[in-house]
């Protein structure tokens, strides 16, 4: 199934760089916001929003938003979720030019073979959807039944864990498995420790995963984390709900807010490194006793 | 994963060339798998690689000067699911 989307306009596009002033990667990133801009996406200047959001409150208001991190210290998508701003695309230079083979330097003077990347950069930014990521490639199995919890409490904490029909890695993601298909997700002590999720970088339709490779990745409010495969197998549908409104991995993180449906591989020999129901909740219980105590000493 | 976490030899590594101990990993991980060394040439070191959960590079995330990396993972995979043959065999 293919999604057919014309292009977004860019009149609805808001776009937060990096400042730029750093190293070539940040360079890079005011270098793209000004194409965007070219194209009639407005741009929010981030040492002026830090100052004076209030500049940016109406053009934040009007459209899709696309941070652009120049590198991983992720300065632009910080300030975003500091302020609870939702992110509608996010792009980190180095990554980029990384998949095309580019290595941006130290000097902050903008290279020419980062320059010559920018226009296909900004094509992508501009694509409402790619198209070779569809939502899913066919849907027939049932995940519809009814999930029982049990619930512990630390301190003021209560975390929920499903009572059977889930398998959970170290890395507390879990997979529900209906015949040969798995959804996979992360925990409710996942989404009360990472707080409010404000984005969701899918993985692409098609990708064959093996156990403990990466399903894609979560902003939120507090930090940036993983979703850590718990099974192999390809990569068939993504939760274009939580595409569309990451919270509901807040609100509902076992069924609704699932991320990544995966055809399985070999689920028997995955199951072998992860723990059923059960064992995840005493294994969940000591970490977040063990944690609490750390932090507060009691 | 029924194998001794002391097993598996799975954290960070630490690019000297490239650190320029900016501490967003120690500030990012909550496993206090990082310790800082104010007084040492190294301010960073990795001082409790137990502490790290296997197949998290969540601290590498945060890296500006992509100065962290992580053991290969099919390999680790490859020797967990090994050790954990062995201990089968060793019941």
């Amino acid at each position: 199934m293919k999604i057919d989307r014309p292009p977004e306009d860019p009149a609805g596009i808001v776009v937060l760089p990096c400042s730029g002033l750093d190293k070539e990667a940040g360079s890079a990133s005011r270098a793209l916001s000004l194409l965007l801009q070219a194209e009639g996406a407005s741009l929010v200047c981030p040492v002026l929003y830090q100052r004076s959001p209030k500049r940016y409150e109406k053009d934040l208001g009007k459209g899709r938003l696309i941070v652009i991190d120049g590198c991983k210290t992720g300065c632009a998508s910080k300030l975003a979720t500091e302020r609870g701003l939702k992110i509608g695309k996010k792009l980190t230079i180095t990554e980029a030019a990384k998949a095309h083979e580019v290595k941006p330097g130290k000097d902050p003077h903008l290279g020419e073979s980062l320059e010559n990347l920018l226009p296909s950069l900004a094509e992508e930014l501009l694509a409402a959807r790619p198209p070779e990521t569809p939502a899913s490639i066919e849907t027939e199995t049932s995940f519809g039944n009814s999930v029982t919890y049990r619930e512990f409490s630390v301190d003021k904490f209560v975390f929920k864990v499903p009572e059977s029909g889930y398998f959970f890695n170290e890395n507390d993601c879990w997979a529900r498995v209906e015949g040969g298909r798995s959804r996979i997700g992360v925990s409710d002590y996942v989404q009360q420790s990472a707080s409010d999720m404000l984005f969701f970088e899918p993985p692409t339709i098609g990708a064959e995963l093996s156990i403990f490779d990466e399903a894609g990745s979560l902003e939120t409010s507090k930090t940036a984390l993983d979703i850590i495969s718990p099974v192999s197998g390809k990569v068939v549908a993504i939760n274009q709900e939580v595409v569309e409104a990451p919270e509901l991995i807040n609100e509902d993180p076992y069924e609704r807010g699932w991320a990544v449906e995966l055809e399985l591989a070999d689920f028997d020999e995955d199951r072998e490194l992860l723990m059923d129901a059960p064992a995840y909740y005493d294994y969940l219980k000591k970490k977040a006793e063990k944690e609490h105590r750390e932090r507060y000493g009691a | 994963m029924g194998v001794p976490r002391a097993k598996i030899p799975w954290c960070p590594t630490i690019d000297y060339e490239k650190c320029d101990f900016c501490m967003e990993c120690d500030e990012f991980c909550p496993h206090g798998v990082f310790e800082r060394r104010d007084d040492e040439e190294k301010k960073l070191v990795v001082a409790h690689p137990e502490n790290c959960v296997v197949f998290c590079r969540a601290c590498g995330k945060t890296c500006g000067p992509d100065a962290l990396s992580f053991p290969d993972k099919k390999e680790t995979t490859a020797l967990i699911k090994r050790l954990r043959e062995e201990g089968k065999d060793e019941d």
